[in-house]
Order: structure tokens, then sequence, then C-alpha cells
């Protein structure tokens, strides 16, 4: 009987990991970053857990990769043309984001895969000494939310990893 | 020399998609150069197919996003920069000219164009026809600290432009700020010329 705490742990960890068997987009996102600007993404421990429970509302398939001591580009396309290289046809760019700090600044960039009923995200957020990828499946109440504001949401995206929620 | 013809024609037949596309301006081109003082500068880019299958999401039950979901069906695109500035007076009025001036051409007619002394907003609308028909539509948005650049590429009823206000990160256009009766003269010009 003890084993079921385990398997349930086990099963939260497989939901949402940095990368699982499907996510092969995600990983080729990953490591064309990796390869273009000769950084690696962190490994932290228990982050399905966290995902898991962090996720918002609507949203599901939570994929993230943290790069720390990433140096943004002074021009950020060539960080776009990277990405858009290694994402398939089916991903349009869909909002950009670009936020002036008194001391730094952010791009945040996000490419959607619409199909069927559901869409699936890709959003990199670049930020002066680190760069985080996240991908995410969203639902009709959340694709409802982005459709009517795609730029409030993505702001507030930012904004919330800013403020660390 | 036939080498270096044959060349030039794969050259050519390999640029034209590019050319294709450089001829379908999507922004002004000055528009990108605001961005530099903006505080904050949001992109939405949403072509044909992903208008036509994000009209799906859009309720059937609510008449305004129903008139909303017909509308973007036949849409190429739809394309919106806003920028939010630190304080009013980061951009100038002559850089709003500027962005105002790309639709002088012959293509284009300014439909709308609203200025509030006291709050300091303006709004211009211009409209593209093509053989006759309306092509696309252009919104320059310019508050004090925030503006914002619309550009929705097909076939759209000038009339009905308000119906896209509030969807898709389009600002919401006030009846105030698109005066029925210049709205319902257009419409009435178009419907004069036959499509």
């Amino acid at each position: 009987m003890k084993s079921l705490p385990a398997v349930a742990f086990v099963l939260v960890l497989c939901a949402s990991t940095p990368a699982s068997a499907g996510d092969h987009e995600f990983r080729g996102v990953v490591r064309s970053i990796e390869s273009a600007y000769r950084v690696h993404h962190a490994h932290i421990p228990l982050l399905g857990v966290a995902l898991f429970f962090a996720r918002p509302a609507g949203v599901g398939g939570l994929k993230l990769a943290i790069f720390e001591g990433f140096k943004t580009p002074t021009d950020v396309v060539d960080v776009s043309r990277v990405i858009e290289g290694s994402l398939g046809s089916d991903w349009h760019p869909f909002v950009r984001v670009r936020s002036k700090g008194a001391t730094n600044g952010e791009t945040t960039l996000i490419y959607a895969s619409p199909a069927g009923g559901r869409m699936r995200m890709m959003i990199v957020c670049l930020e002066p000494s680190e760069a985080t990828v996240v991908e995410l499946n969203l639902d009709d109440r959340a694709i409802k939310k982005w459709m009517k504001e795609p730029g409030e949401e993505a702001a507030n995206q930012s904004g919330r990893r800013r403020r660390g929620d | 020399m036939r080498r270096t013809v044959s060349h030039a024609i794969v050259i050519l037949l390999l640029a034209r998609p590019m050319l294709l596309r450089a001829q379908e301006i999507k922004l002004p081109p000055d528009v990108e150069k605001l961005s530099v003082k903006a505080k904050e500068t949001v992109e939405v880019n949403m072509d044909g197919p992903m208008l036509r299958w994000a009209s799906k999401f859009l309720s059937a039950e609510d008449p305004d996003e129903q008139k909303a979901a017909k509308l973007i069906t036949n849409l190429k695109g739809l394309y919106v920069r806003s920028f939010e500035f630190d304080n009013p007076g980061a951009y100038t009025s002559a850089e709003v000219d500027q962005l105002r001036a790309q639709f002088s051409s012959p293509l284009w007619s300014r439909v709308v164009g609203v200025r509030s002394q006291r709050e300091g907003d303006n709004v211009d609308v211009f409209f593209k026809l093509e053989d006759e028909r309306m092509a696309g539509i252009v919104i320059i948005a310019a508050e004090a600290k925030e503006l914002t650049v619309v550009n929705i590429v097909g076939p759209i009823d000038v009339d009905e432009l308000a119906d896209l206000g509030g969807e898709f990160g389009i600002p919401r256009l006030n009846p105030k700020t698109l005066p029925k009766s210049t709205m319902k003269s257009i419409a009435k010009a178009e419907k004069g010329n036959p499509k």
C-alpha cells in the first residue's frame, strides 16, 4: 500500500516534466538555443512537481527550460531566427512583447500552433542574463482569453514572471 | 553566358516568393522605430489560417462575437503594434504624421480623422481599395502615452469595423471616434461601386 503515494508521485512527474517523449519541438527549441548560444539549460530538481502545482487555470502540458547566464543578443531577431528554424511550419509567430526596464529589458516571443480545439504555445522569454522556454497547451477558455486580448495576456505572462508569481 | 543566364533565372525564381512577400505591407516600416522610445511594445500577428481557426472560439451566443467571427473569416491577416510610453510627449506628432503619410498613395483613402484637443487622443482610419473592393483597413490610434497601429488585411465592410473592436487586441472603437454618419456615407459609396 506504501507504493501508492510513490506511484502518484511518479505520475505527477510524468504529467509535466521538462522534456517528455512526444515533445520534439520543445526539445528542438532548447537544443537550438543551446547550440546557437553555447549555453545549457539548468537542471531543476522536482521541476515536474512544481509545474504541476503552479500551472495557471486552463493550461496543461507545461514544459520549462531555464538558461542561466544567457546573454541576450542586442538584436533579438537572431533569437527569433533560431527558434523559427527549429519549429515546424504549423507554428506561427503570434505575439512579441518588448519591455524596457530602468536597468534591463525583456523580450517575450510567443509562437502558437493551433489545431482543432486546442492551441499549443511556445513562450521564449529573454532577459539580460537569463532565458526561459515554456511550452504549454491551452484549453477552450484560455484560448478565448488569449484571442480577446493577446497582447495583454502576453504582457501579463511576462509581468507574472518578473514578479515571480 | 548561358550558365550566367540560367543562374540568374534560378536566383529570380528563388527570390520571387520573397519579393511577393515584401510587396504585402503588414505595417508601415517606420512604425518599428517607435519601439526604441516605448516602455513596452506589443506585437500581435495573426495570419488568415490562424484567424479562421480563432473564429471558432468566438461565442455563437454573443451577437457581437458572432459578428466578429463572420467578419474575420475572409481576412488575410491582422497585425497590431501597440506602444506604451513612460511620459506624454515621448513620441512627436511628426512621427505620427510620418506614419499617416505612408497611406497617402492613391490606393489608400482616409475615412476618419478624429482629433481630440482636450484628451489628446487622435484616431485615423485609412482604407484600401483594390479593383473597387475593400482590401484592407489601417487604424492609427494615438493617445498621450500610447500609440496603436492596426492593419487589417482582406475584404472588410467599413461599417462593420467597430464589431472587431475589443477582439484580437484591436482597441474598442468608440462610436464617437467612428462617426456613424461618416461610416454610413463610406458604406453607401462602397455599395455604389459595383463589386
